[in-house]
């Protein structure tokens, strides 16, 4: 399929990825920042043991350079889809507990919603790029029933426990769409895989 | 109109109300009436006037519609105005308002172009994008202008722009994500877009500028640290960056080449710096793939290089004073402070090494010196100079002068000056020798002070330079000498000008000497200060006062000038102008008149004028000399000889008369021709004296000096016709003197013993008047007698006159005046002789008393001594001489005519 590509693809490919590389450098700066401001500003402890998110994929995985370039691309999508969601509601609670009272938090967490979804966005041109159907969100967003209403101090460690993953999922989307870059075999199995539902 | 309710109700409406119209659009309104009005006010649409701002409409563009609805159409909406309303002619004379609307003409927005967008970097965090547009033609209406930004599944809040139509910044910027960004203009006529930018805000973003820059100095005194931060993370993105640089005081900045830099840091070490040297740098940076804008230059920052040591020596020359003694040389080294880059540092003193070439075995002496100058005292020979610097880290290389007995060797050729600029550019052809370097002295020259020389080097590979501070309209001299391995050739020197005027002043003539014809004009050249160029001709322009003006031109190197052909006698006015190369000035008028006459003019008529005169002259005295003869009868009467007149008949004796001519024969001499009285006829053949004679002057001038005796005489010549008497007085001047009164007395000298007594006449002052027979008889007797008798006469007055010309006769007359006694004892004598004896023997007496005089008055007294005798002799015998007559005086007992 990467021979098949026009050039016009490749280039738009490759200007989606080195995008979006470079956005998930920035959004894991910008998310290691606001974990920072997020710890003092909800007063934990930044060393506190988080237990793992729900409806987030983990972003370690085994045998993760056996993995497809599609199969990547749909993987962070629905991580980041997840983060979308989750992010959202963060902001909600922070308005909720705060009101207007800390702007900068807000904005910061605004900043990283936009940037999840960017990357979404991203993510989601790869894949139609590579021809491949874009999974839909309402489906995914019905698939797992609402999160059960959580105390503020667990909607505080959830948050945390987001910001995290976030992070994480972030260095390993840089690694992921570097892959993707690169011209290896890996990407030219990607249809056989991506053909398997 | 109907009121309604305590309401105004309209009796119709326009149709569109207020419309915004597009401008150059046709319009079209309606005015319906009401139906209510037009049972009440009989009032119909036929009767519909329309009006735009108070001025009619023209009735073409009304239409009846019905007879409720009238309209009007504009062709083009920009004859419209506000407000445009519907009226009545009520009664076909009044008009009424029915109705009016407002009508806004006005323009569709353009598509809003050329739009571009800035991120700004205004924090560490924080970026604004700010997108600026050509919002297009005006449109006279409220045009809403947005920008509008949006990602594909993101649309974000709409920009709305302040007070401008043309710009607008977002402040949520969101990087890595392509967005869409678009204007949207819009207004009451329709709404435009433009077209959209699609970009990643992050590939056009504007940095801040790397903060807190400082320099610092390494090891190396070439090189200097630059340090920063920069205030973007490299998560949004990596930077590349310009430095630049230049020394402080320099506006020239240097860069270090960019790809050195090209990559992200936060450090540089700026090399190939110059030592102890002070720089100035600035650093500025963009996105590492150039995608953005380069961020403004950051604050500039000094720093100062090391120290190194002195990179060269420095320049060196020197100037020889050898007026104090040729052996002795007071030699004034002289040498320019490094250059700040040459210099590398600060340099704490000069060491000055002499050493005396001429023996090889002579001391090296050696100064420091903190000045730039030395003098010394070096005694006539040749040296080797060598200079160093040094500063806190070492000494620079040594800078070697020689300083020769003489400058012997090649010149340069070809010496010239050009000036530009402000610059004076020096030139000349380097000699066939290899020269290792030039040293250019130069120095502007003043008549009232020193040269003070400044001095450059110029490297030996060079044949020109230009010099700096050169003063316009001065003149310098500028000597370039060239400097040999061995030694330095002579000095070429040229006079020079920066820039050229006209003199300040003219030069002042005046005249040296003024001729006829001809006028030196002297004038002082004018001082160098005055020049203010090359004075390249005097020009001297002279007239006289109608005149037309002459101009002559005149060698600079002169300052005299003969102007010739002048008119004599004239005023001319002259004035002279000194001329450099860039214009004129003349001196003050200076007049003079030129001299009538020429020189040697007055010579050449006054010599030969006296020379005639002179010539004339002589010719007179020749002619009267030749014509004296008849000049003296005029002037000398002749008198005739009362000898020889007719009353001498009765003294018949004549040939007493004609002893004259013997006595003449006796005494041929003319020195006795003024002795016309007294002959004696003597045996011896002494010759008398004039003083002999000279008694008989005397007497003849007592006579004259008493004229009682004369006058006796004159009285006694009563025969005489008195009218002839006063002819002969009448002759002359003399006629009142002895001269007129012609006496003549006879002195009758007996001879001595037997021998015939010679008759002697003597002139008489007897006025005793002549007879016409005398005269007649004298005639008669002309011949050698009456010659002689005259010649007497001339030479008696001659002798008389001009006191003896002849010199026997001068020296006799000196001889008579010594023995003035002797003469005065003789001419009593000669008075008293024919008295008495008695006082002849006195007289004797006398005269034997004086014989210690001299032989010829001796002579003299004796002959006269003898006289007496003679005439006591024979005084019976007086009658017996007739051709005598004796004044009464003379002989008292002689013949009295009365």
């Amino acid at each position: 399929m990467a021979a098949a590509e026009s050039p016009s693809t490749a280039l738009r490919r490759r200007d989606l990825c080195s995008r979006g590389i470079r956005l998930a450098g920035k959004m894991r700066a910008d998310v290691v920042d606001l974990l920072d401001a997020y710890v003092e500003q909800q007063g934990l402890d930044a060393s506190a043991s988080v237990a793992a998110v729900e409806g987030v994929p983990l972003a370690a995985v085994e045998r993760w350079d056996e993995q497809t370039g599609t199969q990547r691309l749909l993987e962070n999508l629905a991580a980041y889809r997840a983060f979308r969601a989750l992010l959202a509601q963060m902001l909600e609670e922070q308005r909720e507990q705060l009101g207007e009272a800390d702007v900068g938090l807000g904005r910061a967490l605004a900043a990283v919603l936009l940037q999840v979804s960017a990357f979404a966005y991203h993510l989601e041109e790869l894949l139609r790029l590579e021809s491949r159907g874009i999974p839909g969100e309402e489906e995914e967003e019905d698939g797992p029933p609402p999160p059960p209403r959580l105390s503020l101090f667990e909607q505080k460690l959830r948050g945390l426990g987001v910001l995290r993953e976030l992070a994480q999922w972030a260095v390993r989307s840089v690694r992921d769409l570097r892959q993707l870059t690169k011209p290896s075999p890996a990407t030219g199995a990607a249809p056989g895989l991506a053909e398997s539902p | 109109f109907l009121a309604s309710g305590g309401l105004v109700q309209s009796c119709g409406h326009i149709i569109p109300e207020s419309p915004v119209l597009a401008l150059g659009s046709s319009f079209t309104a309606l005015c319906i009436l009401n139906e209510s009005c037009l049972d009440f006010g009989n009032i119909y649409a036929s009767q519909i006037i329309w009006k735009i701002k108070n001025r009619l409409v023209p009735k073409e563009q009304y239409r009846e519609i019905n007879r409720t609805v009238s309209s009007v159409t504009f062709n083009d909406t920009s004859s419209l105005a506000t407000p445009l309303t519907c009226n009545i002619l009520a009664d076909g004379q009044i008009e009424q308002n029915i109705y009016g609307i407002t009508v806004t003409v006005g323009l569709a927005p353009e598509k809003p172009k050329n739009l571009s967008c800035v991120v700004h970097q205004v924090s560490r965090f924080t970026y604004i994008m700010t997108c600026t547009w050509n919002p297009g033609r005006h449109t006279f209406l409220d045009t809403q202008f947005r920008l509008r930004y949006s990602w594909p599944e993101e649309i974000f809040p709409d920009c709305i722009p302040k007070d401008v139509n043309n710009s607008c910044t977002i402040t949520d910027i969101h990087f890595f994500v392509n967005t869409v960004i678009w204007v949207e203009a819009t207004n009451a006529l329709g709404k435009a877009e433009s077209d959209p930018l699609i970009v990643d805000p992050i590939d056009i973003v504007k940095p801040l500028s790397p903060q807190n820059v400082s320099v610092s100095s390494g090891v190396l005194p070439t090189v200097l640290k630059l340090s920063w931060e920069n205030w973007i993370s490299d998560a949004v993105m990596t930077l590349k960056f310009n430095i630049r640089y230049r020394i402080a005081g320099d506006m020239n900045w240097m860069e270090v080449p960019s790809e050195d830099t090209a990559s992200p840091r936060t450090s540089f070490s700026v090399q190939g710096l110059r030592p102890y040297t002070e720089y100035v740098f600035s650093i500025r940076c963009m996105k590492e793939d150039g995608t953005g804008y380069w961020s403004d230059w950051s604050e500039e920052k000094t720093g100062i290089t090391t120290e190194d040591q002195p990179s060269k020596g420095p320049p060196i020359w020197r100037i020889i004073d050898k007026s104090h003694s040729p052996a002795s040389w007071t030699v004034h080294l002289i040498w320019k402070a490094l250059k700040p880059f040459e210099a590398n540092g600060v340099i704490l003193q000069y060491e000055v090494t002499v050493r005396d070439k001429s023996s090889l075995s002579g001391p090296v002496k050696k100064y420091n010196v903190t000045s730039t100058n030395h003098t010394l005292q070096l005694p006539e020979g040749t040296y080797e100079v060598s200079l160093i610097a040094r500063n806190s880290v070492g000494a620079s290389p040594p800078s070697v002068l020689l300083i020769p007995a003489r400058n012997s060797k090649a010149p340069v050729k070809n010496l010239r000056t050009i000036p530009k600029h402000d610059k004076l550019w020096v030139g000349w052809t380097a000699p066939n020798s290899f020269v290792l370097k030039y040293v250019i002295e130069w120095c502007l020259v003043s008549s009232s002070s020193d040269c003070i020389i400044e001095w450059q080097v110029a490297l030996g590979d060079v044949q020109g330079i230009n010099l700096k501070g050169i003063k316009p309209f001065k003149c310098y001299l500028i000597t370039v000498y060239p400097l040999y391995a061995d030694g330095q050739g002579s000095g070429q020197s040229v006079k020079a000008y920066l820039k050229q005027d006209r003199p300040s002043k003219g030069p002042t003539v005046q005249t040296k000497k003024v001729g006829k014809a001809e006028a030196v004009l002297t004038w002082n050249h004018l001082t160098v200060e005055e020049q203010n160029g090359f004075i390249r001709n005097y020009t001297i322009l002279y007239k006289t006062i109608d005149g037309n003006e002459t101009v002559v031109t005149v060698d600079p190197s002169k300052t005299e000038y003969t102007l010739s052909s002048l008119t004599s006698d004239t005023l001319y006015t002259v004035r002279m102008m000194a001329s450099t190369d860039n214009g004129s000035r003349t001196g003050p008028d200076f007049t003079f008149t030129t001299q009538k006459f020429g020189r040697g003019e007055i010579e050449a008529i006054v010599v030969p004028v006296c020379l005639a005169f002179l010539l004339i002259v002589l010719l007179g005295v020749l002619f009267c000399f030749n014509k004296r003869d008849l000049i003296k009868k005029h002037i000398w009467p002749i008198v005739p000889d009362p000898s020889k007149s007719n009353i001498a008949q009765w003294s018949p004796q004549v040939p007493a008369k004609r002893n004259f001519n013997s006595k003449d024969q006796m005494y041929p001499e003319g020195s006795f021709t003024d002795v016309s009285v007294v002959e004696i006829e003597a045996d011896d053949k002494k010759c008398f004296s004039e003083q002999d004679l000279k008694p008989f002057d005397l007497l003849k001038k007592e006579k004259s000096t008493s004229e009682g005796h004369s006058s006796g005489i004159g009285g006694s010549s009563c025969m005489s016709s008195p009218r002839q008497s006063v002819s002969d007085s009448d002759e002359g001047e003399t006629t009142q003197n002895t001269s007129s009164t012609v006496q003549y007395s006879t002195v009758v000298l007996n001879g001595y013993r037997d021998q015939t007594p010679v008759q002697v006449f003597s002139r008489s002052e007897s006025t005793q008047p002549l007879l016409d027979s005398e005269e007649r008889s004298e005639d008669h007797a002309g011949g050698a007698d009456s010659t002689a008798q005259r010649q007497q006469y001339f030479r008696q007055n001659g002798g008389q006159d001009e006191t003896n010309t002849d010199r026997p006769c001068f020296e006799r007359t000196k001889q008579i005046i010594h023995a003035n006694e002797g003469d005065l004892v003789g001419f009593v004598q000669l008075q008293i002789s024919g008295q008495s004896s008695q006082p002849l023997g006195l007289g004797m007496e006398k005269n034997t008393q004086e014989a210690a005089l001299s032989n010829v008055l001796q002579t003299h007294t004796e002959g006269k001594t003898v006289r007496p005798e003679t005439v006591e002799e024979n005084p019976l015998s007086f009658d017996e001489m007739p051709k005598s007559y004796l004044p009464q005086t003379v002989r008292q007992g002689g013949y009295m005519p009365q």
